[in-house]
């Protein structure tokens, strides 16, 4: 949650540092020296405002992340005082703990299947709904409201009730002669089953790509039909381009969203990671290592290493975007 | 000449002295005089335990007789499912606020006292709190190092529950007893039984999940899992015998599968009428008729497999403690609770053997035991030779340890471990907890 926050906030402030005002640069511009002075002044003044949020930033945020990095090199019961181990608990991460390499495998499944899925539904539903308005505001409120009940602990349970072994899923299923049985005790359905969960939340990521569509200019839709573009070309040269600053940032946005999956996961498996550890996603394992077996020097480098794997995989994707991603006024 | 208000002050400003030269010491030591509670003063306690709402209500009621005696102590009462209790608890000492009294388990207590976390009681012993009820052992058992950090509710043995309802149904005797390879028998004969009826029933759930069942195994070879200095008294040939006892009945479906358990999760196999038999402590039955619901009104309860003949292989073990944390404010009326929680008979009646079998003889008198109660104190007397002492107070880490064992069972149900997979992963996870 953290990451994506501060990252959407990074966003935002890069967008309104971008924008100047207008007017700045008038005749009756100061001499150089007042320049200074104000600037000196609007500078203090705008730390000033934002000294709530500095504050709160170092405190809540920037402390404990240095203090939880340095835990990360040490033996931390909760207890008694930290013990620096060095190395330790990265090396028994890779090589001494089979249920950590577990962990990353199914959270890396999980990841790479669910998120373009995800973002797929979310893309297609935001086409269709940007295809005509009647109706409109009610459909958008009726596939946003999964992304905003998604990780209560209410849902978890009826998602749990609905794909055990004779429920609705299940049944219907079976009505189809598709025979499953039930999807939450079986080591090999959970997993699809905590992919199709998180699928299901694709309203944020839709809203974000129904407000991408409303930018694009009517215009060319119809010089591409002009030029007898069909539905698919018209996705390929303009929806698709037009879009891809917006696919990007859903993309970033939803792949940090999918490491960090926990509170689905604890609840449908009881906090237990099971069946046979196969919702035993990386922050679960992570924080049952911390707070269940007060391992926190073991659960602060578990989440230092997911920090940098996070950063990693978004500086990939900022590189790539050369490639395909266009802004609006972009000059080429 | 003292009146009754000037010596009632005097003892205030006695009490108020002695807890302020107890706290400028930093002396918990036994030596010095506790003080005790000025009923007058009004106090605020905070109380947790972990259990659920039926639990909750004879808290209530307990707490209830508990302030007709004491109207100026409120106490503020919060409960949790036993892991999340954990948890809050952890994260709780490691902020330094726990709360005032607290329900405790064994398999913590080291942990906490060792670090300081809990109240010495010793200097409430024989004053506020009354010990005459209380048997040497039931108070040595929370002792640790030379401390008394938590006095023992009640006490439970490992034991087996059938469901006789399920057996008649299915048209098969309760076992009678034998070893464990008469008890995998029992539950094919079970299992099949059911299967004939198309009843959707099991004789039991595989039964080396559980670290209790390797525990009493091993002490019927006169070992406990751990020694006095907290080192491991068992090999890994140790640990894949016993795995390996489960291989048959896992596969030819003679036990619950891993996935149908997984399911009904978190209640267990026999809670959810899917098992004739469970074995598990023996305070646990109203639990299991409170999950059955209607149309249960009984269960059996019969002593584990026998592994080893005229071996003393069970034990008494405290089915809870109450604790005080080292940082309350006010120890004198915590002190005054527990006591109450412990002792009084009132309790006792509210509770009958929902904690297990009242541990105080007072508490016991007031329990006017249910049918289920009786039952569990019978069994309790039909076991006496087969009752050895109780192992050490358990390592630091020993929850966590239970908690490995218990995922790799699944583990092992589900086919995704082997049992020589199952033996490296728990004694390398041994490895992290003890050397922490």
């Amino acid at each position: 949650m953290t990451v994506s926050t501060t990252l959407t906030r990074a966003i935002v402030t890069a967008d309104e540092s971008g924008t100047r005002r207008p007017g700045r640069r008038g005749p009756d511009v100061p001499a150089r020296a007042g320049i200074k002075a104000r600037n000196r002044r609007e500078t203090a003044t705008g730390y000033t405002f934002l000294l709530p949020w500095i504050i709160g930033f170092v405190g809540l945020t920037l402390g404990p992340m240095l203090y939880s990095l340095y835990l990360a090199f040490t033996k931390y019961n909760l207890f008694t005082e930290p013990k620096w181990i060095g190395f330790d608990n990265f090396t028994r991460m890779f090589t001494e703990d089979p249920v950590y390499i577990q962990s990353v495998q199914i959270t890396l499944v999980y990841v790479l299947v669910g998120t373009p899925i995800k973002l797929a539904a979310a893309l297609a539903v935001a086409m269709l709904l940007n295809y005509r308005d009647r109706g409109s505001a009610f459909f958008r409120s009726s596939f946003y409201a999964p992304s905003l009940i998604g990780a209560s602990v209410s849902v978890a349970i009826v998602w749990r009730a609905m794909f055990s072994t004779d429920g609705p899923v299940d049944n219907t299923l079976s009505f189809f002669g598709i025979e499953i049985g039930g999807w939450v005790g079986n080591v090999a359905m959970v997993l699809p089953m905590m992919i199709l969960l998180a699928v299901w939340q694709f309203g944020a990521p839709m809203v974000i790509f129904l407000a991408g569509l409303k930018q694009i200019p009517k215009e060319l839709y119809e010089a591409a039909e002009v030029d007898g573009a069909g539905p698919v070309r018209k996705f390929r040269s303009v929806t698709f381009p037009m879009l891809s600053s917006v696919i990007f940032f859903n993309l970033l946005l939803e792949l940090i969203n999918a490491f960090q999956v926990f509170a689905s996961a604890y609840i449908i498996s009881n906090g237990s990671g099971g069946p046979a550890g196969m919702t035993n996603f990386y922050t679960v394992y992570l924080y049952k290592r911390g707070f269940a077996d007060l391992q926190m020097g073991y659960a602060a480098a578990m989440a230092w290493v997911l920090v940098i794997v996070v950063a990693i995989i978004a500086a990939l994707l900022f590189k790539t975007q050369k490639s395909w991603v266009h802004y609006a006024g972009e000059n080429r | 000449m003292f009146n009754i208000r000037t010596r009632r002050a005097a003892l205030a400003a006695a009490a108020v002295t002695a807890s302020a030269a107890l706290v400028l010491t930093g002396c918990s030591g036994g030596s010095a005089p506790a003080a005790t509670y000025d009923p007058d003063e009004k106090v605020t306690l905070d109380f947790a335990f972990w259990g659920n709402d039926v639990r909750a209500e004879m808290y209530d009621k307990a707490i209830a007789a508990f302030n007709e005696e004491y109207p100026n102590i409120t106490v503020n009462t919060s409960f949790l499912g036993f892991p999340e209790y954990w948890e809050k608890r952890q994260t709780e000492a490691a902020g330094g606020g726990l709360p005032d009294v607290m329900q405790f388990d064994y398999s913590y207590l080291r942990q906490y006292s060792e670090n300081g976390l809990l109240l010495d009681l010793t200097p409430y012993l024989g004053n506020i709190i009354d010990t005459e009820p209380l048997s040497d052992q039931i108070l040595d058992i929370g002792v640790v190092g030379d401390e008394t950090t938590g006095i023992p509710t009640s006490t439970n043995a490992w034991g087996m529950y059938t469901n006789p309802t399920l057996l008649e149904e299915v048209g098969v005797d309760e076992f009678a007893g034998g070893d464990w390879e008469d008890y995998n028998a029992w539950m094919k004969e079970v299992t099949d039984a059911a299967a004939a009826k198309g009843v959707e029933l099991w004789g039991g759930t595989d039964y080396t999940g559980r670290i209790q069942n390797f525990e009493i195994q091993q002490r019927a070879k006169g070992e406990d899992l751990f020694t006095e200095d907290g080192e491991p008294n068992f090999t890994k040939e140790d640990l894949a015998a016993f795995w390996e006892q489960g291989d048959g009945i896992r596969t030819d479906g003679t036990v619950i599968g891993q996935q149908r358990l997984e399911e009904v999760n978190p209640l267990s196999g026999f809670d959810a009428a899917l098992t004739a038999s469970e074995l598990t402590w023996d305070n646990f039955g109203a639990g299991y008729l409170g999950n059955l619901g209607e149309g249960y009104t009984e269960l059996g309860l019969v002593a584990p497999p026998v592994t080893e003949d005229g071996a003393k292989d069970l034990y008494l073990k405290p089915s809870m403690l109450h604790s005080i944390a080292a940082t309350t404010k006010h120890p004198e009326a915590a002190a005054t609770l527990l006591n109450y929680l412990v002792n009084a008979p009132e309790v006792g009646e509210a509770f009958g053997t929902n904690r297990g079998i009242p541990a105080s003889e007072t508490q016991l008198e007031g329990a006017k035991l249910d049918p289920l109660g009786q039952q569990i104190a019978d069994y309790e007397a039909s076991i006496s030779d087969r009752l050895g002492d109780a192992p050490p107070v358990p390592i630091v880490g020993y929850g966590t340890l239970e908690e490995k064992f218990r995922q790799i069972g699944q583990e092992l149900g589900y086919g995704t471990l082997t049992v020589d997979e199952a033996v490296d992963q728990f004694f390398a996870e041994m490895d992290v907890v003890l050397n922490q």
